[in-house]
Protein backbone atom coordinates (compact mmCIF):
# COMPACT_ATOMS: atom_id res chain seq x y z
CA UNK A 1 0.00 0.00 0.00
CA UNK A 2 1.39 3.34 -1.08
CA UNK A 3 2.04 5.78 1.72
CA UNK A 4 0.72 8.71 -0.32
CA UNK A 5 -2.72 7.05 -0.55
CA UNK A 6 -2.86 6.74 3.24
CA UNK A 7 -1.65 10.32 3.67
CA UNK A 8 -4.27 11.53 1.22
CA UNK A 9 -6.98 9.64 3.12
CA UNK A 10 -5.74 11.11 6.43
CA UNK A 11 -5.76 14.62 4.92
CA UNK A 12 -9.24 13.99 3.58
CA UNK A 13 -10.41 12.90 7.04
CA UNK A 14 -8.89 15.97 8.74
CA UNK A 15 -10.49 18.26 6.16
CA UNK A 16 -13.90 16.71 6.79
CA UNK A 17 -13.51 17.12 10.55
CA UNK A 18 -12.29 20.72 10.40
CA UNK A 19 -15.04 21.69 7.95
CA UNK A 20 -17.60 20.87 10.67
CA UNK A 21 -15.88 22.09 13.85
CA UNK A 22 -18.99 22.24 16.05
CA UNK A 23 -20.20 18.74 15.17
CA UNK A 24 -16.66 17.38 15.56
CA UNK A 25 -16.23 19.10 18.94
CA UNK A 26 -19.55 17.76 20.22
CA UNK A 27 -18.70 14.22 19.20
CA UNK A 28 -15.24 14.43 20.72
CA UNK A 29 -16.56 15.90 23.99
CA UNK A 30 -19.29 13.25 24.24
CA UNK A 31 -16.66 10.56 23.77
CA UNK A 32 -14.27 12.24 26.23
CA UNK A 33 -16.93 12.36 28.95
CA UNK A 34 -17.87 8.73 28.34
CA UNK A 35 -14.19 7.79 28.69
CA UNK A 36 -13.45 10.10 31.64
CA UNK A 37 -15.88 8.27 33.92
CA UNK A 38 -14.17 4.84 34.01
CA UNK A 39 -10.75 6.48 33.80
CA UNK A 40 -11.63 8.68 36.79
CA UNK A 41 -12.76 5.63 38.75
CA UNK A 42 -9.57 3.84 37.76
CA UNK A 43 -7.59 6.80 39.14
CA UNK A 44 -9.67 6.69 42.35
CA UNK A 45 -8.84 3.00 42.79
CA UNK A 46 -5.18 3.77 42.23
CA UNK A 47 -5.39 6.32 44.99
CA UNK A 48 -7.05 3.83 47.33
CA UNK A 49 -4.23 1.38 46.61
CA UNK A 50 -1.77 4.13 47.43
CA UNK A 51 -3.68 4.85 50.64
CA UNK A 52 -3.51 1.20 51.61
CA UNK A 53 0.23 1.26 51.07
CA UNK A 54 0.38 4.42 53.17
CA UNK A 55 -1.26 2.67 56.08
CA UNK A 56 0.77 -0.46 55.92
CA UNK A 57 2.82 0.47 58.99
CA UNK A 58 -0.38 0.52 61.01
CA UNK A 59 -1.02 -3.16 60.28
CA UNK A 60 0.25 -4.45 63.60
CA UNK A 61 0.25 -7.81 65.29
CA UNK A 62 0.62 -8.01 69.05
CA UNK A 63 1.93 -11.31 70.42
CA UNK A 64 1.37 -11.45 74.20
CA UNK A 65 3.74 -13.78 76.00
CA UNK A 66 3.20 -16.02 79.01
CA UNK A 67 4.18 -14.53 82.39
CA UNK A 68 6.80 -17.26 82.84
CA UNK A 69 8.32 -17.05 79.36
CA UNK A 70 12.05 -17.71 79.34
CA UNK A 71 14.70 -15.46 77.79
CA UNK A 72 15.63 -18.26 75.39
CA UNK A 73 12.03 -18.54 74.17
CA UNK A 74 11.91 -14.77 73.69
CA UNK A 75 15.10 -14.81 71.62
CA UNK A 76 13.92 -17.75 69.51
CA UNK A 77 10.58 -16.10 68.91
CA UNK A 78 12.21 -12.81 67.93
CA UNK A 79 14.39 -14.61 65.36
CA UNK A 80 11.34 -16.36 63.94
CA UNK A 81 9.41 -13.13 63.62
CA UNK A 82 12.24 -11.18 62.01
CA UNK A 83 12.75 -13.90 59.45
CA UNK A 84 9.10 -14.03 58.37
CA UNK A 85 7.84 -12.69 55.02
CA UNK A 86 6.08 -9.33 55.09
CA UNK A 87 7.46 -8.28 58.46
CA UNK A 88 8.48 -4.62 58.45
CA UNK A 89 9.67 -4.41 62.05
CA UNK A 90 9.66 -6.36 65.32
CA UNK A 91 9.65 -4.58 68.66
CA UNK A 92 9.94 -6.35 72.02
CA UNK A 93 8.00 -4.71 74.86
CA UNK A 94 9.08 -6.06 78.22
CA UNK A 95 6.79 -6.20 81.25
CA UNK A 96 8.16 -2.95 82.74
CA UNK A 97 7.96 -1.10 79.47
CA UNK A 98 4.37 -2.31 79.00
CA UNK A 99 3.46 -1.02 82.43
CA UNK A 100 5.07 2.35 81.79
CA UNK A 101 3.28 2.66 78.49
CA UNK A 102 -0.02 1.62 80.02
CA UNK A 103 0.30 4.15 82.81
CA UNK A 104 1.18 6.89 80.34
CA UNK A 105 -1.73 6.13 77.99
CA UNK A 106 -4.44 5.09 80.40
CA UNK A 107 -3.59 7.34 83.36
CA UNK A 108 -4.38 4.52 85.81
CA UNK A 109 -1.18 4.61 87.88
CA UNK A 110 -2.97 4.51 91.24
CA UNK A 111 -5.12 1.50 90.32
CA UNK A 112 -2.14 -0.44 89.03
CA UNK A 113 -0.14 0.26 92.22
CA UNK A 114 -2.88 -1.27 94.36
CA UNK A 115 -2.32 -4.65 92.62
CA UNK A 116 1.14 -4.91 94.12
CA UNK A 117 2.69 -6.66 91.13
CA UNK A 118 2.83 -5.90 87.41
CA UNK A 119 -0.05 -7.82 85.74
CA UNK A 120 0.92 -6.87 82.19
CA UNK A 121 2.66 -9.48 80.03
CA UNK A 122 5.68 -8.93 77.85
CA UNK A 123 4.84 -8.78 74.14
CA UNK A 124 6.13 -8.45 70.64
CA UNK A 125 4.69 -5.71 68.39
CA UNK A 126 5.12 -6.79 64.78
CA UNK A 127 4.49 -4.34 61.95
CA UNK A 128 3.45 -5.98 58.69
CA UNK A 129 3.19 -4.92 55.10
CA UNK A 130 -0.38 -6.04 54.31
CA UNK A 131 0.32 -5.91 50.57
CA UNK A 132 3.22 -8.38 50.81
CA UNK A 133 0.85 -11.33 51.25
CA UNK A 134 -2.81 -12.05 50.80
CA UNK A 135 -5.09 -11.54 53.82
CA UNK A 136 -5.56 -15.30 54.26
CA UNK A 137 -1.77 -15.87 54.20
CA UNK A 138 -1.33 -13.17 56.83
CA UNK A 139 -4.03 -14.75 59.00
CA UNK A 140 -2.33 -18.13 58.73
CA UNK A 141 1.00 -16.55 59.67
CA UNK A 142 -0.51 -14.89 62.74
CA UNK A 143 -2.18 -18.14 63.79
CA UNK A 144 1.18 -19.92 63.42
CA UNK A 145 2.94 -17.35 65.61
CA UNK A 146 0.15 -17.69 68.17
CA UNK A 147 1.00 -21.41 68.56
CA UNK A 148 4.70 -20.85 69.27
CA UNK A 149 6.12 -21.74 72.74
CA UNK A 150 5.87 -18.79 75.08
CA UNK A 151 3.08 -17.07 73.21
CA UNK A 152 -0.14 -16.68 75.19
CA UNK A 153 -2.22 -14.97 72.52
CA UNK A 154 -2.00 -13.07 69.26
CA UNK A 155 -4.04 -10.02 68.39
CA UNK A 156 -4.13 -8.54 64.97
CA UNK A 157 -5.78 -5.59 63.33
CA UNK A 158 -5.61 -7.18 59.88
CA UNK A 159 -9.36 -7.52 59.51
CA UNK A 160 -9.76 -4.01 58.18
CA UNK A 161 -6.96 -4.65 55.68
CA UNK A 162 -8.75 -7.76 54.45
CA UNK A 163 -12.00 -5.84 54.16
CA UNK A 164 -10.37 -2.96 52.33
CA UNK A 165 -8.64 -5.34 49.93
CA UNK A 166 -11.95 -7.09 49.27
CA UNK A 167 -13.63 -3.74 48.62
CA UNK A 168 -10.82 -2.76 46.28
CA UNK A 169 -11.13 -6.03 44.39
CA UNK A 170 -14.87 -5.46 44.08
CA UNK A 171 -14.28 -1.88 42.98
CA UNK A 172 -11.79 -3.00 40.34
CA UNK A 173 -14.22 -5.55 38.96
CA UNK A 174 -17.00 -2.95 38.91
CA UNK A 175 -14.76 -0.44 37.09
CA UNK A 176 -13.87 -3.04 34.45
CA UNK A 177 -17.53 -3.83 33.88
CA UNK A 178 -18.36 -0.13 33.68
CA UNK A 179 -15.40 0.48 31.37
CA UNK A 180 -16.58 -2.35 29.11
CA UNK A 181 -20.11 -0.94 28.93
CA UNK A 182 -18.87 2.59 28.30
CA UNK A 183 -16.46 1.33 25.63
CA UNK A 184 -19.45 -0.15 23.83
CA UNK A 185 -21.16 3.22 24.30
CA UNK A 186 -18.14 5.00 22.82
CA UNK A 187 -18.16 2.65 19.83
CA UNK A 188 -21.85 3.34 19.28
CA UNK A 189 -21.35 7.12 19.55
CA UNK A 190 -18.56 6.98 16.99
CA UNK A 191 -20.48 4.57 14.78
CA UNK A 192 -23.47 6.88 14.72
CA UNK A 193 -21.31 9.91 13.95
CA UNK A 194 -19.61 8.13 11.07
CA UNK A 195 -22.98 6.90 9.81
CA UNK A 196 -24.03 10.56 9.53
CA UNK A 197 -20.80 11.43 7.71
CA UNK A 198 -21.42 8.54 5.32
CA UNK A 199 -24.94 9.79 4.64
CA UNK A 200 -23.54 13.25 3.87
CA UNK A 201 -21.00 11.77 1.46
CA UNK A 202 -23.20 9.15 -0.15
CA UNK A 203 -22.88 10.76 -3.61
CA UNK A 204 -19.09 10.77 -3.36
CA UNK A 205 -19.06 7.11 -2.29
CA UNK A 206 -21.37 6.13 -5.14
CA UNK A 207 -19.29 7.99 -7.76
CA UNK A 208 -16.05 6.59 -6.35
CA UNK A 209 -17.53 3.10 -6.54
CA UNK A 210 -18.55 3.69 -10.18
CA UNK A 211 -15.03 4.74 -11.16
CA UNK A 212 -13.49 1.67 -9.53
CA UNK A 213 -12.80 2.50 -5.90
CA UNK A 214 -12.13 -0.49 -3.69
CA UNK A 215 -13.82 -0.97 -0.33
CA UNK A 216 -10.53 -0.08 1.36
CA UNK A 217 -10.25 3.19 -0.58
CA UNK A 218 -13.76 4.26 0.43
CA UNK A 219 -13.42 3.02 3.99
CA UNK A 220 -10.04 4.55 4.78
CA UNK A 221 -10.97 8.25 5.31
CA UNK A 222 -13.81 7.26 7.65
CA UNK A 223 -11.49 5.02 9.66
CA UNK A 224 -9.04 7.91 10.02
CA UNK A 225 -11.89 10.15 11.15
CA UNK A 226 -12.77 7.67 13.90
CA UNK A 227 -9.12 7.25 14.84
CA UNK A 228 -8.47 11.01 15.07
CA UNK A 229 -11.64 11.79 16.98
CA UNK A 230 -10.99 8.91 19.37
CA UNK A 231 -7.42 10.06 20.01
CA UNK A 232 -8.49 13.65 20.70
CA UNK A 233 -11.31 12.38 22.97
CA UNK A 234 -8.70 10.36 24.89
CA UNK A 235 -6.56 13.47 25.37
CA UNK A 236 -9.55 15.46 26.61
CA UNK A 237 -10.55 12.61 28.98
CA UNK A 238 -7.00 12.71 30.39
CA UNK A 239 -7.32 16.48 30.90
CA UNK A 240 -10.74 16.08 32.58
CA UNK A 241 -9.29 13.56 35.05
CA UNK A 242 -6.27 15.81 35.69
CA UNK A 243 -8.58 18.77 36.42
CA UNK A 244 -10.73 16.63 38.76
CA UNK A 245 -7.60 15.48 40.66
CA UNK A 246 -6.41 19.09 40.96
CA UNK A 247 -9.78 20.27 42.24
CA UNK A 248 -9.98 17.46 44.84
CA UNK A 249 -6.34 17.74 45.93
CA UNK A 250 -6.87 20.49 48.55
CA UNK A 251 -9.88 18.92 50.36
CA UNK A 252 -8.21 15.49 50.39
CA UNK A 253 -5.00 16.90 51.89
CA UNK A 254 -6.99 18.71 54.60
CA UNK A 255 -8.92 15.51 55.37
CA UNK A 256 -5.66 13.58 55.65
CA UNK A 257 -4.29 16.20 58.02
CA UNK A 258 -7.31 15.69 60.29
CA UNK A 259 -6.31 12.00 60.53
CA UNK A 260 -2.77 13.01 61.36
CA UNK A 261 -1.31 11.87 58.09
CA UNK A 262 -0.53 13.29 54.66
CA UNK A 263 -1.90 12.15 51.35
CA UNK A 264 -1.35 13.33 47.79
CA UNK A 265 -3.89 12.40 45.10
CA UNK A 266 -2.47 10.87 41.93
CA UNK A 267 -3.85 11.33 38.44
CA UNK A 268 -2.75 9.31 35.42
CA UNK A 269 0.95 9.03 34.76
CA UNK A 270 2.24 9.60 31.23
CA UNK A 271 2.25 5.88 30.39
CA UNK A 272 -1.35 5.48 31.53
CA UNK A 273 -2.32 8.67 29.67
CA UNK A 274 -0.79 7.43 26.44
CA UNK A 275 -2.54 4.10 26.88
CA UNK A 276 -5.82 5.96 27.34
CA UNK A 277 -5.26 7.88 24.09
CA UNK A 278 -4.35 4.70 22.22
CA UNK A 279 -7.37 2.81 23.58
CA UNK A 280 -9.66 5.70 22.77
CA UNK A 281 -8.29 5.96 19.23
CA UNK A 282 -8.86 2.23 18.85
CA UNK A 283 -12.46 2.56 20.02
CA UNK A 284 -13.03 5.38 17.52
CA UNK A 285 -11.53 3.29 14.74
CA UNK A 286 -13.66 0.31 15.72
CA UNK A 287 -16.88 2.34 15.76
CA UNK A 288 -16.06 3.73 12.30
CA UNK A 289 -15.17 0.32 10.98
CA UNK A 290 -18.51 -1.13 12.09
CA UNK A 291 -20.52 1.77 10.62
CA UNK A 292 -18.67 1.99 7.32
CA UNK A 293 -18.57 -1.80 6.96
CA UNK A 294 -22.35 -2.01 7.13
CA UNK A 295 -22.72 0.77 4.58
CA UNK A 296 -20.24 -0.76 2.16
CA UNK A 297 -21.94 -4.14 2.41
CA UNK A 298 -24.98 -2.33 1.06
CA UNK A 299 -23.06 -0.35 -1.61
CA UNK A 300 -21.09 -3.32 -2.92
CA UNK A 301 -23.91 -5.90 -2.71
CA UNK B 1 -13.80 -6.07 -27.50
CA UNK B 2 -17.31 -6.20 -26.06
CA UNK B 3 -19.33 -9.35 -26.64
CA UNK B 4 -22.82 -10.14 -25.39
CA UNK B 5 -23.66 -13.81 -26.01
CA UNK B 6 -27.36 -14.64 -25.56
CA UNK B 7 -27.56 -12.31 -22.57
CA UNK B 8 -30.84 -12.12 -20.71
CA UNK B 9 -31.56 -9.77 -17.84
CA UNK B 10 -34.72 -9.95 -15.83
CA UNK B 11 -35.76 -8.89 -12.37
CA UNK B 12 -37.68 -11.30 -10.15
CA UNK B 13 -41.40 -10.83 -10.64
CA UNK B 14 -40.91 -8.38 -13.51
CA UNK B 15 -40.65 -8.52 -17.28
CA UNK B 16 -37.41 -9.26 -19.11
CA UNK B 17 -35.36 -6.11 -19.67
CA UNK B 18 -32.97 -7.82 -22.12
CA UNK B 19 -33.83 -11.03 -24.02
CA UNK B 20 -31.26 -13.37 -25.55
CA UNK B 21 -29.18 -10.39 -26.64
CA UNK B 22 -26.08 -10.99 -28.74
CA UNK B 23 -23.86 -8.07 -29.69
CA UNK B 24 -20.27 -7.76 -30.81
CA UNK B 25 -18.16 -4.58 -30.73
CA UNK B 26 -14.56 -4.92 -31.83
CA UNK B 27 -11.65 -3.37 -29.93
CA UNK B 28 -11.18 0.28 -30.91
CA UNK B 29 -14.59 0.43 -32.55
CA UNK B 30 -17.25 3.07 -31.82
CA UNK B 31 -20.97 2.37 -31.94
CA UNK B 32 -24.21 3.97 -30.91
CA UNK B 33 -26.90 2.31 -28.87
CA UNK B 34 -30.34 3.61 -29.73
CA UNK B 35 -33.90 2.85 -28.83
CA UNK B 36 -36.88 4.30 -27.04
CA UNK B 37 -37.03 4.82 -23.29
CA UNK B 38 -37.30 1.49 -21.47
CA UNK B 39 -35.75 -0.45 -24.35
CA UNK B 40 -32.91 -1.64 -22.10
CA UNK B 41 -30.07 0.72 -23.12
CA UNK B 42 -29.20 1.77 -19.56
CA UNK B 43 -29.47 -1.83 -18.33
CA UNK B 44 -27.03 -2.93 -21.02
CA UNK B 45 -24.55 -0.30 -19.87
CA UNK B 46 -25.11 -1.29 -16.22
CA UNK B 47 -24.26 -4.90 -17.13
CA UNK B 48 -21.07 -3.68 -18.80
CA UNK B 49 -20.13 -1.75 -15.65
CA UNK B 50 -21.16 -4.75 -13.55
CA UNK B 51 -23.63 -2.61 -11.64
CA UNK B 52 -26.12 -5.39 -12.42
CA UNK B 53 -25.58 -9.13 -12.81
CA UNK B 54 -26.42 -10.99 -16.00
CA UNK B 55 -29.40 -13.32 -15.46
CA UNK B 56 -28.42 -15.72 -18.29
CA UNK B 57 -25.80 -15.76 -21.00
CA UNK B 58 -22.19 -14.56 -21.20
CA UNK B 59 -20.74 -11.07 -21.31
CA UNK B 60 -17.08 -10.81 -22.34
CA UNK B 61 -15.11 -7.55 -22.18
CA UNK B 62 -11.52 -7.57 -23.46
CA UNK B 63 -11.16 -11.22 -22.55
CA UNK B 64 -12.78 -10.89 -19.11
CA UNK B 65 -15.97 -12.85 -18.47
CA UNK B 66 -17.86 -10.07 -16.71
CA UNK B 67 -20.83 -12.28 -15.95
CA UNK B 68 -18.74 -14.46 -13.61
CA UNK B 69 -16.34 -11.81 -12.34
CA UNK B 70 -15.70 -12.14 -8.61
CA UNK B 71 -16.94 -9.24 -6.50
CA UNK B 72 -13.46 -8.33 -5.26
CA UNK B 73 -12.22 -7.97 -8.84
CA UNK B 74 -14.97 -5.56 -9.88
CA UNK B 75 -13.19 -2.32 -8.82
CA UNK B 76 -10.10 -3.18 -10.89
CA UNK B 77 -12.34 -4.06 -13.84
CA UNK B 78 -14.20 -0.75 -13.56
CA UNK B 79 -10.91 1.15 -13.57
CA UNK B 80 -10.41 -0.09 -17.13
CA UNK B 81 -13.64 1.62 -18.19
CA UNK B 82 -14.62 5.28 -18.45
CA UNK B 83 -18.26 6.14 -17.99
CA UNK B 84 -20.25 9.31 -18.73
CA UNK B 85 -23.72 9.79 -17.26
CA UNK B 86 -26.63 11.88 -18.50
CA UNK B 87 -26.92 13.53 -15.07
CA UNK B 88 -23.11 14.01 -14.96
CA UNK B 89 -22.85 12.66 -11.36
CA UNK B 90 -20.50 15.46 -10.37
CA UNK B 91 -19.69 16.20 -6.72
CA UNK B 92 -21.12 19.68 -6.34
CA UNK B 93 -19.03 20.61 -3.27
CA UNK B 94 -15.76 19.87 -5.07
CA UNK B 95 -14.17 21.93 -7.79
CA UNK B 96 -13.73 20.74 -11.36
CA UNK B 97 -10.16 19.59 -10.73
CA UNK B 98 -11.14 17.45 -7.73
CA UNK B 99 -14.03 15.87 -9.62
CA UNK B 100 -11.76 14.76 -12.42
CA UNK B 101 -8.94 13.80 -10.03
CA UNK B 102 -11.19 11.31 -8.20
CA UNK B 103 -10.71 8.69 -10.94
CA UNK B 104 -6.93 8.91 -10.58
CA UNK B 105 -6.99 8.96 -6.76
CA UNK B 106 -8.99 5.75 -6.89
CA UNK B 107 -6.28 4.34 -9.14
CA UNK B 108 -3.59 5.22 -6.58
CA UNK B 109 -1.65 7.81 -8.60
CA UNK B 110 0.58 10.35 -6.84
CA UNK B 111 -0.33 14.02 -6.50
CA UNK B 112 2.15 15.06 -9.21
CA UNK B 113 0.82 12.49 -11.70
CA UNK B 114 -2.74 13.53 -10.91
CA UNK B 115 -1.90 17.23 -11.47
CA UNK B 116 -0.51 16.72 -14.95
CA UNK B 117 -3.12 14.19 -16.12
CA UNK B 118 -6.10 16.18 -14.88
CA UNK B 119 -4.74 19.35 -16.54
CA UNK B 120 -4.32 17.45 -19.81
CA UNK B 121 -7.84 15.94 -19.62
CA UNK B 122 -9.39 19.33 -18.92
CA UNK B 123 -7.48 20.83 -21.87
CA UNK B 124 -8.83 18.05 -24.10
CA UNK B 125 -12.43 18.89 -23.23
CA UNK B 126 -11.79 22.62 -23.45
CA UNK B 127 -12.05 23.39 -19.74
CA UNK B 128 -8.39 24.10 -18.99
CA UNK B 129 -9.24 27.45 -17.41
CA UNK B 130 -12.13 26.17 -15.24
CA UNK B 131 -10.20 23.78 -12.96
CA UNK B 132 -10.87 25.74 -9.77
CA UNK B 133 -14.55 26.41 -10.45
CA UNK B 134 -17.38 24.61 -8.71
CA UNK B 135 -19.68 22.59 -11.01
CA UNK B 136 -22.66 24.77 -10.06
CA UNK B 137 -21.02 27.73 -11.81
CA UNK B 138 -20.78 25.80 -15.11
CA UNK B 139 -23.38 25.41 -17.89
CA UNK B 140 -24.96 22.02 -18.61
CA UNK B 141 -22.61 21.44 -21.53
CA UNK B 142 -19.58 22.35 -19.43
CA UNK B 143 -20.69 20.04 -16.64
CA UNK B 144 -21.02 17.22 -19.15
CA UNK B 145 -17.50 17.93 -20.38
CA UNK B 146 -16.24 17.69 -16.79
CA UNK B 147 -17.94 14.27 -16.65
CA UNK B 148 -16.17 13.30 -19.87
CA UNK B 149 -12.82 14.51 -18.55
CA UNK B 150 -13.36 12.34 -15.47
CA UNK B 151 -14.18 9.38 -17.71
CA UNK B 152 -11.11 9.70 -19.98
CA UNK B 153 -8.48 11.03 -17.56
CA UNK B 154 -7.12 7.51 -16.90
CA UNK B 155 -7.11 6.63 -20.64
CA UNK B 156 -9.59 3.76 -20.32
CA UNK B 157 -9.77 0.85 -22.75
CA UNK B 158 -13.52 1.33 -23.07
CA UNK B 159 -15.63 4.48 -22.86
CA UNK B 160 -19.34 4.13 -22.11
CA UNK B 161 -21.83 6.98 -22.21
CA UNK B 162 -25.46 6.88 -21.15
CA UNK B 163 -27.44 9.62 -22.95
CA UNK B 164 -24.56 12.10 -22.65
CA UNK B 165 -26.39 14.71 -24.72
CA UNK B 166 -29.82 14.19 -23.16
CA UNK B 167 -30.18 17.68 -21.72
CA UNK B 168 -28.09 19.61 -24.24
CA UNK B 169 -29.02 21.63 -27.32
CA UNK B 170 -27.98 20.50 -30.79
CA UNK B 171 -24.71 22.40 -31.08
CA UNK B 172 -23.52 21.27 -27.62
CA UNK B 173 -24.56 17.69 -28.42
CA UNK B 174 -22.49 17.83 -31.60
CA UNK B 175 -19.47 19.03 -29.67
CA UNK B 176 -19.83 16.29 -27.04
CA UNK B 177 -20.26 13.46 -29.55
CA UNK B 178 -17.34 14.77 -31.62
CA UNK B 179 -15.23 14.51 -28.46
CA UNK B 180 -16.18 10.83 -28.17
CA UNK B 181 -15.23 10.34 -31.82
CA UNK B 182 -11.81 11.88 -31.10
CA UNK B 183 -11.20 9.37 -28.30
CA UNK B 184 -12.31 6.58 -30.62
CA UNK B 185 -9.74 7.78 -33.20
CA UNK B 186 -7.09 7.37 -30.49
CA UNK B 187 -7.99 3.68 -30.11
CA UNK B 188 -10.59 3.69 -27.35
CA UNK B 189 -13.62 1.41 -27.75
CA UNK B 190 -16.66 3.67 -27.39
CA UNK B 191 -20.32 2.79 -26.86
CA UNK B 192 -22.77 5.68 -26.61
CA UNK B 193 -26.42 5.24 -25.71
CA UNK B 194 -28.51 7.98 -27.29
CA UNK B 195 -32.01 8.64 -28.58
CA UNK B 196 -30.87 11.71 -30.58
CA UNK B 197 -31.71 10.53 -34.12
CA UNK B 198 -30.26 13.66 -35.76
CA UNK B 199 -26.85 12.96 -34.21
CA UNK B 200 -27.10 9.27 -35.11
CA UNK B 201 -27.68 10.21 -38.75
CA UNK B 202 -24.90 12.80 -38.72
CA UNK B 203 -22.22 10.56 -37.21
CA UNK B 204 -22.81 7.62 -39.57
CA UNK B 205 -21.47 5.09 -37.02
CA UNK B 206 -22.57 1.47 -36.47
CA UNK B 207 -25.86 1.42 -34.55
CA UNK B 208 -27.30 -1.18 -32.17
CA UNK B 209 -31.01 -0.51 -31.92
CA UNK B 210 -32.82 -1.95 -28.90
CA UNK B 211 -36.55 -2.37 -28.57
CA UNK B 212 -38.26 -4.23 -25.72
CA UNK B 213 -34.97 -5.80 -24.74
CA UNK B 214 -34.18 -7.20 -28.19
CA UNK B 215 -31.61 -6.06 -30.70
CA UNK B 216 -32.97 -4.95 -34.07
CA UNK B 217 -30.81 -4.69 -37.15
CA UNK B 218 -31.38 -1.70 -39.49
CA UNK B 219 -32.84 -4.14 -42.04
CA UNK B 220 -35.41 -5.35 -39.52
CA UNK B 221 -36.29 -1.76 -38.68
CA UNK B 222 -36.82 -0.91 -42.35
CA UNK B 223 -39.00 -4.02 -42.83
Amino acid sequence: MNLHIRLEAAKNALNTLTKQPVATLMTVLALAIVLALPVGLFAALNNLQQLLGHWRDQAQISLFLHQDVSAAEVQKLQALLEGSTGVVSVRYVGKEAALTEFERNAGMTAAIQTLGENPLPASFVVELNPLAQSPSELQTLVAYWGQQPGVASAQSDLHWVARLQAILALGKRAVWILAGLLAVGAILVMGNTIRLHIAQRRDEIDVASLVGATRAFIRRPFLYQGLFQGAVAGMIAWIIVAIAVTVLQGPVERLAELYGTSFHLLGLNSGQGLMLIAASALLGWLGSRLAVGRHLDHTFS
Amino acid sequence: MIEFINVTKHYPGRHHVLRELSLHLRKGEMALLTGPSGAGKSTLLKLLLRLEDVSRGTLMVNGVDVSTLRRRHIPAYRRRIGVVFQDHKLLMDRDVFSNVALTLQVGGLTGRQIQSRVRAALEKVGLGDRAQDLPATLSGGEQQRVGIARAIVHTPEILLADEPTGNLDNSLSTGILDLFRDFHHHGTTVLVATHDQAQVNRLGLPVFHLEQGRLHTPEEDKA
